[in-house]
């Protein structure tokens, strides 16, 4: 019975949205597509709920229990706590003096995670230059010189010195032509892809539907 | 032709291609071209039960509710035929995501794997993590393949989507001798799995998954399906391209 009712409301959600989609802007069809993309994202917001009681919930077990890596779990529950206080006190604009009219929470988030993100990338230049010697020592095909070569070029094009602008012109016409014909030709396959795997959820058939 | 009546052709052709492919499926076998990530699955879980080892599979920000959630939903899949074949394993697989809406998905799909081999009292949920980073972050991508690494997984998995974030799960499955299989929908993330994985997923070849892997009519018939709209999409190029020129 649970599966059955799971299919049809995905059936008549899906053939809602087509049909919305298809439909005239102010039409009573859009209106409710409208209203389907709402509770989404009212049952999204309460899936990303359930998930933070998750990972409290998870993470106090294994503190409480004293399980391996519990100091972390501890890291991580002072950590929520505090961010929830500062959003909640930044709410009631409880700050005053210097601090007046200020959002703590977003200026803590930047101060840790962009700080944390902007590390890691640097990073990634060189895990890239790493895995083009890598896929040479796998085998020197044409696909993989042509990317290494590529690799070369882009990151050549990038020095700013005079005598070598003429990789830098390279570099912008292969971003411009090649890059941008792959990377149109890669989002077609997963459009039609999107669509033939939709034409599945359409259908009842997606096992996510049904036990 | 207006983008509605453009959804509507590529919608009847899809269905069509769809039922008419599902139902040669059933009469015959419909052969599907060879990819090596799908060919090396069943032998992955096979090994992992074997040498009581564990795989990770990461959907990244795959996200249902979101652009990403055919991607998400089709990754899940994956998980699940995974899962099945190694939930008569001590050594569960270990599944990562950064964003909370596929959560529950993942840890169902890991539930209803369980429950198809009658051993329900193994699942546990904590075998799906979550790094509350969302979409394209560093940070989950370090911190996911630093669990990996600590979990002695001997493969990793990474299907959906990514950025440049994929870099570092490459970086670390190398690192620790790990099998790599990995696919995005994004091509930024698309070009590292190309150069980081041993078996690459190109593209919609992650749609085709199930098909490889259930050989279902109905899954067959989405590849023919992908098939037929991959032709006419090439052929709608080609003419555009020759009207311009003439």
């Amino acid at each position: 019975m649970l599966n059955f009712l799971a299919t049809a409301t995905a059936m008549i959600a899906g053939v809602t949205m087509v049909i919305g989609l298809l439909s005239d802007p102010g039409s009573d069809a859009r209106a409710v597509a409208a209203l389907v993309i709402q509770l989404v994202a009212v049952t999204g917001a309460i899936a990303v709920l359930l998930g933070i009681l998750n990972l409290l919930s998870v993470h106090l077990g294994r503190f409480t229990h004293a399980e391996r890596g519990w100091p972390y779990s501890l890291l991580v529950l002072v950590v929520a706590v505090g961010v929830i206080v500062l959003r909640i006190l930044d709410r009631a604009a409880i700050w005053s003096g210097d601090l007046e009219g200020e959002q703590l929470s977003p200026r803590v988030f930047e101060a840790v995670q962009v700080s944390v993100e902007s590390a890691l990338a640097a990073l990634v230049v060189f895990f890239l230059v790493y895995a083009a010697f890598r896929l040479m020592r796998r085998g020197v095909t044409g696909w993989n010189v042509l990317f290494t070569v590529t690799i070369v070029v882009a990151l050549v094009g990038w020095i700013p010195l005079e005598d070598l602008d003429v990789f830098a012109e390279l570099r912008e016409w292969l971003v411009r032509v090649p890059v941008g014909a792959g990377a149109r030709g890669i989002l077609l396959g997963v459009g039609l892809g999107t669509v033939t795997a939709g034409v599945r959820v359409l259908l009842g058939q997606d096992r996510s539907l049904r036990d | 032709m207006n983008d509605s009546a453009l959804i509507i052709v590529v919608l009847t052709i899809a269905f069509s291609a769809t039922l008419i492919g599902a139902v040669i499926a059933r009469r015959v076998a419909v052969p599907l071209r060879p990819i090596a990530a799908y060919q090396a699955l069943p032998e992955i879980a096979a090994d992992a039960v074997e040498s009581a080892r564990r795989v990770h599979v990461s959907l990244g920000s795959s996200a249902v509710g979101e652009p990403g959630t055919v991607s998400a939903l089709v990754s899940s899949e994956i998980a699940y035929q995974l899962a099945e074949r190694m939930a008569i394993s001590p050594y569960p697989p270990l599944v990562t995501l950064s964003q909370g809406t596929t959560l529950p998905l993942a840890q169902d799909t890991l539930r209803r794997a369980y429950e198809a081999r009658q051993r329900a009292a193994y699942f546990r949920p904590t075998q799906v993590t979550w790094y509350p980073q969302g979409p394209r972050s560093l940070a989950f991508a370090a911190g996911a393949s630093s669990l990996a690494a600590d979990s002695d997984v001997f493969t990793s998995i990474l299907l959906g989507r990514f950025g440049a974030e994929l870099a570092y799960f490459g970086e670390s499955a190398v690192r620790h001798d790990q099998i790599l299989i990995a696919h995005s929908d994004q091509p930024g993330g698309q070009a590292i799995a190309y150069a980081q994985s041993d078996r690459p997923l190109l593209g919609e070849e992650l749609y085709a998954g199930p098909a490889y892997l259930t050989r279902r009519p109905l899954h067959v018939g989405t590849v023919v399906a992908l098939d037929v709209l991959r032709w006419l999409v090439i052929l709608a190029i080609l003419f555009t391209a020759l009207q311009a020129a003439l």
